[in-house]
């Protein structure tokens, strides 16, 4: 797969979201662009630890940081932008794979991809509440 | 500010309506508990409890001198999200922590912010571009987007649709990725040079409750242990609907070509 044309795909895949979420228009670009960085992290990563979980972990504490960034700047919340930069980091491929090869009967591949998919959501979750309790210390003892 | 008591027992009655309506724009459990509490202290409470949890909204409310009063309100909310709604409660819920608005006037401007929805054509073009996107990005063609694309409208017409009868979120997904898996599966045998993977890849990164389940995983890494339980039970739930459906479509879709 051409890592161009899939950073592209990644700007329109979380486009598409913030369009479906409702997201105001001036919001758009902004959201849409942190899919794309955090896809583009992703690939980077993954290249050079050939790790899938490590890549995506910290490609949602990227995108955590990102959205934490923009919310303030904005005065909105940080859900408005955290939501459509980790959309392409779910993990939709292996979780239709797991089932695909779960109907062919082919149980070995299944589980190997169902074990997949759920260690992508918990690095996704992790990633992102990494970042969160980051932030809440950092509050707690500023007050 | 003070407030009479009919007054005070209709702001509490406001601040359930505005927690039940977070919840349905998909905002965090911790964030609808900070905003009521907020809320409360902001119009003169010197005591505010607030539970949340995907269910329920318990608060609890005391004026100074006076006897608590306390609410629960049952909530049924799917997770969804909606930016649109959420953005003006928050705006709304921010703008009354600095100058709380009269207890009527708040009252009215949640019942605008309920009414208040997307347009349909908007939410189209959302899920046909997401659709088309994903299925090029997990490595289909350009026509494998397109079907995606025409399939996700589907989708958006029947959660329309379906979204209006009371049919559980589990049963709903069921049901869609039974009739999608059918469609696609249908479609890629008639023009075999359509993969039937991708454009069911891109439709069901639509369904999948891949969000809820991250929600819920960071709920209970935060400290918000039962709320992430229940989504976490909920959301695989869905999940196990969703893929039956498909499963179910497959086999036929394969004992039929």
């Amino acid at each position: 797969m051409n890592p161009a044309v899939q950073i592209a795909a990644a700007f329109f895949g979380s486009l598409g979201f913030a369009l479906l979420f409702g997201l105001r228009r001036r919001y758009l670009l902004p959201a849409s662009l942190g899919g794309m960085l955090s896809w583009g992290l992703y690939l980077l990563l993954d290249h050079l630890l050939s790790s899938p979980f490590l890549a995506c972990f910290a490609a949602s504490a990227f995108s955590t940081v990102y959205a934490e960034l923009l919310a303030r700047l904005m005065h909105s919340p940080t859900t408005l932008f955290v939501i459509p930069a980790v959309i392409p980091l779910v993990p939709g491929s292996s979780l239709y794979y797991a089932m695909s090869f779960a109907v062919h009967r082919d149980m070995a591949s299944a589980r190997a991809y169902g074990s997949q998919t759920l260690e992508l959501a918990l690095a996704i979750a992790a990633g992102m509440s990494f970042v969160l309790a980051c932030r809440e210390l950092h509050t707690r003892r500023k007050s | 500010m003070d407030l009479t008591r009919s007054e005070q027992s209709s702001l509490l009655d406001s601040m359930l309506e505005m927690g039940e309506l977070l919840l349905d724009c998909g905002a965090e459990v911790s964030r609808v508990e900070d905003t009521l509490s907020r809320l409360g202290a902001a119009y003169g409470a010197a005591r505010t409890d607030v539970f949340v949890i995907p269910s329920i909204i318990s608060i609890s409310m005391e004026f100074a001198g006076e006897k608590a009063l306390t609410e629960t309100r049952r909530i049924h909310s799917n997770g969804a999200n909606d930016f649109y709604r959420l953005e003006k409660l928050n705006t709304l819920s921010r703008g009354c922590c600095v100058e709380p608005l009269p207890v009527s006037e708040l009252r009215s401007s949640l019942d605008a912010v309920a009414a208040g929805h997307k347009p349909l054509r908007v939410i189209l073009g959302g899920s046909a571009l997401a659709a088309f996107s994903f299925a090029v990005f997990f490595g289909g063609s350009i026509w494998d987007g397109l079907a995606a694309a025409v399939f996700a409208l589907a989708i958006c017409l029947l959660q329309e649709y379906l979204g209006r009868t009371e049919l559980n979120t589990a049963a709903f997904n069921l049901v869609i990725s039974l009739l999608i898996g059918l469609g696609v599966g249908l479609l890629a045998a008639l023009l075999p040079a359509l993969h039937m993977d991708k454009i069911l890849i891109g439709d069901i990164m639509l369904l999948i409750p891949g969000l809820a389940m991250t929600n819920a995983v960071r709920n209970m890494l935060v400290g918000d242990t039962i709320s992430g339980a229940v989504r976490l039970a909920e959301s695989l739930i869905w999940a196990v609907a969703l893929a039956s459906g498909f499963m179910i479509a497959l086999m036929i879709v394969r004992a039929l070509f």
